[in-house]
Order: structure tokens, then sequence, then C-alpha cells
């Protein structure tokens, strides 16, 4: 199986890479159209800031790249973010294939909001064996309101989508190769959507 | 923005009024004191406690409950009603109030209230100003004193005052929306004013409205009683084993008969691991140049075999360091002396790398009741103190930061609550209590009274004494938020 890291300025490809090691498969990390459009799966990964984060797929010209893809493809955390419609972090727009925007979490109690929290209101074979309520660690600042393409929730200061999903697309605000168990089995279930 | 919990006092009893009328009583709980226990664990920091007997009788009348509330909570009390002379105004905070409230007093006898604030400093006091279509109420909101909002303030804020809780009576325990207009108009025309919304809060939808709008506090009183504000929150407590590794070994007397090779930083790892650790430390004790290269290349090994993450500590002090370790695979590194000596590397390493991977280790002590950070492994005595770095560190866009009381570590006598709970109150971040750990108890402890977001450990766990499995059971038994420790996952 082909699996693709999309690379590019905020991408953390490391621990990624890793964890999919661990499952027996070693991926490409490329920024080459091609190599992404004929891959079997598709990880978009990121840590970093929206707004370069955006403007460097943009001189790469991966936006329309990564919308047109029809194979399964995987956001992780900024990731994700990026594949919404908008992000209050840097004003940007996203590759709008969710609708949801994102949005700065109020400061009433502490942000960024790390560590391992509860995922819940499960859908979608990504989450194929994981029961409800399962820990997932997460690092961010900034969330994905809930809407039409949400998959998973969480609670902290507020009730927002820790997992979207639209067609072929999936996002996931958490880290699921920084997740023991539970984060390589939803590694585990991508690569085998 | 802190979200603040009122308990008002009637009869010794807790209750809330509609606009301030004593004949519109609902009570809630016949016991104050249980209620601020029950308001402490929710996971509120903060309490507005009102003495309605005492405003009534001119003079303190629930001390006790006062009393009590600070004895058996660690909630930051501000203390109001009835509070007429200098001789209350010190019981109350002697007693355990961090703040008393001037509402009517602060129009009846401004001499007293400016007296006050030069004994007790201003950051003591909370002006109360009680309005009605922006005029002034006094005696409880029944007089109108004929003065406008804004000369009260700019009056007082001169004074030093920053602190008001500004309440829109017409809108107190309506539950129908708060005096959003009027708070803006506060907030543009008085700038440096600390604004705490009161009256009419219902909804979580209003507190981030609010929050938004730039209060620093919101007071939640009828809504809070009736249900209508839950924020949830599911964050798990996290607990940290932390390695000592000297030459790419773990070093301690690590009792594992289990185990390939004990001395293996990676196989140990991959056992805490599994037995429900939720991130790990490794402490390079060595930290010279040339163990950095074992260093390196141990961290790949740990990246490649461990899913869960790490950070990396140890005489880390330049970019280049950072760079190498995160490079290698850590997720985080921690930093100790080389912020401290300067302060910059944090804006620096938050900047560059992202404060999500900034920890700021702060080792300190306490000596003649003052907390200073110490460097170099705990060697050397700096100027700063604990709390003030902390806050500094924040600013500067550290992430988390450790903190090890150097008077309780080695101990086994528990956690530093104190200094910890502190420091954690203090910063918008993470902090990970260490130093101290020799039972169970002390972990439940350091996470309630110490508000501590994470603890870290290393010989009870290295010695078997407390076994991670039994520590995770025990503290979800005890009500924490505790990631779940027999994984329910089926692993493929």
């Amino acid at each position: 199986m082909k699996v693709t890291l999309i690379k590019y300025n905020a991408g953390n490809t490391g621990s990624v890479t890793a964890s999919l090691n661990r499952l027996g498969v070693t991926p490409v990390i490329s920024d080459d159209p091609e190599t992404i459009i004929s891959s079997d799966k598709v990880i978009f990964p990121g840590v970093g800031e929206a707004g370069s984060a955006m403007n460097c797929l943009k001189e790469k010209n991966l936006v329309e790249v990564i919308r047109n893809l029809k194979q399964p493809v995987l956001g992780i955390c900024l990731g994700m973010q990026l594949m919404c419609s908008f992000s209050e972090e840097g004003n940007t727009d996203g590759l709008s294939i969710f609708e949801e925007k994102v949005k700065l979490f109020p400061k009433l109690a502490k942000v960024p909001h790390v560590g391992w929290n509860a995922v819940s209101g499960l859908k979608t074979p990504l989450f194929e064996g994981i029961r409800e309520n399962e820990h997932f660690y997460f690092v961010h600042s900034f969330y994905a309101e809930k809407g039409k393409s949400s998959i998973s929730e969480t609670d902290y200061i507020l009730n927002f989508a820790s997992a979207l999903q639209k067609k072929n697309f999936y996002g996931v605000q958490f880290h699921p190769e920084k997740s023991g168990v539970t984060g390589s089995r939803l590694l585990s279930n991508f690569l085998n959507l | 923005m802190e979200i603040i919990p009122a308990i008002d006092i009637i009869n010794g009893k807790c209750v809330r009024l509609t606009q301030g009328d004593y004949s519109k009583k609902t009570i809630y709980s016949d016991d104050p004191v249980e209620m601020a226990i029950k308001m402490e664990s929710m996971g509120f920091n903060r309490l507005h406690l009102v003495d309605l007997d005492g405003a009534a009788a001119g003079k303190i009348v629930n001390l006790n409950v006062l009393k009590a509330i600070s004895q058996k909570t660690s909630l930051i009390i501000d203390f109001g009603g009835g509070i007429k002379s200098t001789e209350d105004a010190l019981l109350a905070l002697e007693s355990g109030a961090s703040m008393i409230t001037a509402g009517s007093i602060a129009v009846n006898n401004k001499p007293l209230v400016k007296e006050w604030i030069r004994m007790f400093g201003a950051d003591k006091i909370i002006l109360g100003a009680d309005v009605q279509n922006r005029e002034i109420m006094i005696n409880g909101w029944k007089k109108p004193t004929g003065i406008d909002l804004f000369d009260f303030l700019e009056e007082y804020l001169k004074t030093g005052i920053r602190k008001v809780i500004c309440t829109d009576i017409a809108r107190d325990g309506m539950m129908s929306g708060t005096a959003e207009k009027l708070y803006t108009e506060i907030l543009k025309k008085i700038p440096g004013i600390e604004l705490i919304a009161s009256g009419g809060v219902s909804s979580e939808t209003e507190i981030v409205k609010l929050e938004k709008m730039g209060l620093s506090g919101a007071i939640i009183g009828k809504a809070f009683y009736e249900g209508k504000i839950n924020f949830k929150n599911n964050l798990t407590k996290r607990i940290i084993p932390c390695l000592d590794i000297k030459n790419g070994r773990t070093v301690k007397g690590i009792n594992f008969l289990n185990l390939v090779d004990a001395g293996d930083p990676v196989e140990m790892g991959k056992l805490y691991s599994r037995e429900g650790a939720d991130e790990l430390v490794f402490l390079d004790i060595t930290a010279t140049n040339e163990n950095r290269k074992t260093l390196v290349s141990l961290v790949k090994r740990i990246a490649e075999n461990l899913d869960i993450p790490f950070t990396v500590g140890g005489g880390i002090s330049s970019v280049q360091d950072v760079d190498m370790l995160l490079c290698a695979g850590a997720d985080k590194v921690s930093i100790n002396s080389a912020a401290v000596r300067d302060p910059e590397i944090i804006t620096t390493l938050a900047k560059k790398f992202g404060s999500q991977c900034v920890v700021v280790a702060i080792d300190t002590k306490n000596s003649g009741g003052k907390w200073n950070v110490y460097t170099h492994g705990g060697t050397r005595e700096t100027e700063l103190e604990t709390v003030r770095w902390a806050k500094e560190i924040n600013s500067r866009g550290g992430g988390e930061i450790l903190l090890t009381s150097m008077n309780n570590d080695g101990t086994k006598n528990g956690f530093a609550c104190d200094i910890t709970a502190k420091v954690s109150e203090s910063v918008g971040i993470p902090v990970i209590a260490s130093g101290g750990a020799g039972k169970k108890e002390h972990f439940l402890e350091v996470f309630r009274k110490g508000k501590a977001d994470a603890a870290l450990a290393a010989s009870v766990f290295h010695f078997g004494e407390i076994s991670l499995i039994d520590l995770k059971r025990y503290l979800a038994a005890s009500g924490l938020q505790i990631r779940h420790c027999e994984g329910k996952t089926v692993a493929l």
C-alpha cells in the first residue's frame, strides 16, 4: 500500500511516520502532486500556524490537488483545521472541504487544551473497534465547531468537533500517532478504509 | 476570564434573591460550606461570598461560614455584606477572605474605603457598583444616590482600585441576559478596569460572549444553582513517570523483573506506557556535549518505539539543542537554567517550534517564607520569585511549567500543594507538579488542593512502591477525570 504524507511547512511527519512504521507501513513524504494523487492513502499532518500553513500550500500549488483527491485522506490536528472553511488563526480561508469553521477557545480554562480527553459520539469505520469515551491526546488552541461533518465530539470549555468526515475526507483534532493503542487502532482503521 | 459562583447567606443558609428583594428568596442549601466544597470539586477556583444577614445588620454576621469555607477549600474568596468598619474589614481578611467587596460603604464613607486601600492595598478591595439605569444604588439596592456610575468608577480608579463588580439590579436573578451594552461602554471609557459582570448571566453562550468582550470575570448565581451553566471539561489529569538517563542508560535502582533490560530507557518507557503512563519525561543527568550524540540517538529510538508523548530535558541551552532533539522525535523539550539565564530563549523557541513543545522547568525552594527559583540542578539560588517567573514564562510563550519543590523532592511526604496552586492559578498554561510523591493520596492532593494539571514522579514508580495501574484506579474512584488505564480498544 502506498501511503503519502503531505510535506509542507507545518508537517510534523516524524511521529506519524514512526507510528505507521509500527503498523508495518513505510510512508512516502512528498509535496509532489503526482506522488500524492497516485497514493492509496494520503495523510495530511500539521503542527503550526494556520495562516502561514495555508500560504505554503498555495505556494506549492497543493490547494486544488488536495481538494480533488479521491482516495481516503486523513487530516491530523492543524491538517484537519485547514480542511475546514475558515480559521480564526490568522483569519484565513481553509481548503473548504468541510463547511465547519475553526475558532479560538474562549479563555475560560487553560488554553491550549493539552492532554488526554474523551472522544464520544463516534461515527464511521474510522472508529471501528474503539469504544465511546476512549481517550486521545490533544494539543490545540483552536477548535472546529460542531456541524454536519462531525463524526465525534469532545468537551473542553465547549462541546466541539474532535473528528470530521465528508466523502473520502477524514480529519481528527487529536494526535492518533501519540494516543497509544487507541490511536494506532484509528490509524490502522484509516489504512483499511 | 474567571467564572465566579456566588453564595449569599441568610440565616446561615445558602439563598438567592430576585432583584435584591429579601421577600423573593429561594433557599438552595442549608449548608453554604458544603456548597462551597461542591463548587471547588466542580473545578471553580473563586467564590463570591455575600453575608446578607450582615448587610441587614450593618456588621459581619456569618464570619464562621467564611472561616469554615476558607479552611475546607482552596477557593479564593471575596467577601462582602455588612463590612462597615476597619475592624470588620480586618476580621474578614484574617478569616480567609482574599478580598473584600465595598458597595454602599464606598458611597457612604469614602474616607474609610480610601483608608482600607492604604492599609490593605488596592488589590484587596473590590468595588461593588450596583446600578439601575447607570445610577449607583445603595443600602440593599433600595436607595438611589443620584451618583452616575461613570463618575463613581473614575473616582475610585484614581485610588488604585482595579477590580469592579458591576451589578445590573434589574437583571439580577432574572436569568434574562447581562448588561452587555453597559459593560462594553465601561470597558471602552475606563481602560485598565478589571470588570466583573454580575446580574443575569444565564448561559454558557453568554459567558463566552462576555469573555470575548474583555470582562475579567462573571458572577453566576441562580443560573448555577438551577444547573443552567454547566461547562464540561473531560480533560484528564496526567500521570508522568520520569526517567533519569546517564550515557544513554536509565539510572536509579529500577526494580522490575519482567524487563528484558531495565537499564534500557526504551524498554522502561514501553513498560510504563503499557501500564497507563500518560506521558514520559527523560532527563539527561550527564548533559555534556559528548553525551548529546548518545542522547539524540536514544531519542530517535524512543520515538520509534513509544506511542505516547514524551519530553526530553537536562542541560538544554541552545536553539540548536532543541532543534536536534525535536528532529530526533521528541514531542517536547524541557529547559531550566538556560531560561533563567536568558528568558529570551523561551520566546525564541516558542516562535520557532511552537509553544506546545516548550516545557519550562522551575526548581523552587522555600526559605524564610519566600519561594525562590534555583538553577543548576538546584545548587544556585536566584533572586527570582517563583510565581513572578511562572507568569513571565507564560507571557513569553512557554507551553507548560514543570514545577519541582526542592523542599519536598525525595521526602515522600507529598507534593508542595501551596506553591503549586499559586503557580497554577497565576498562569494560563498547564502546570506539572513534581517532588514529594510517596503514596497515592499525595497525587489526589496535588490535583485537588494543588490545582496541578499533571503530576510527575520517579522513584515511587521505579521501585514499584506505587503501581501506575493502582494509582489511576484510585484517582478515578476518587472522582477525578483519569484516562482509562485498562485500554478498552481492541488492538489489531
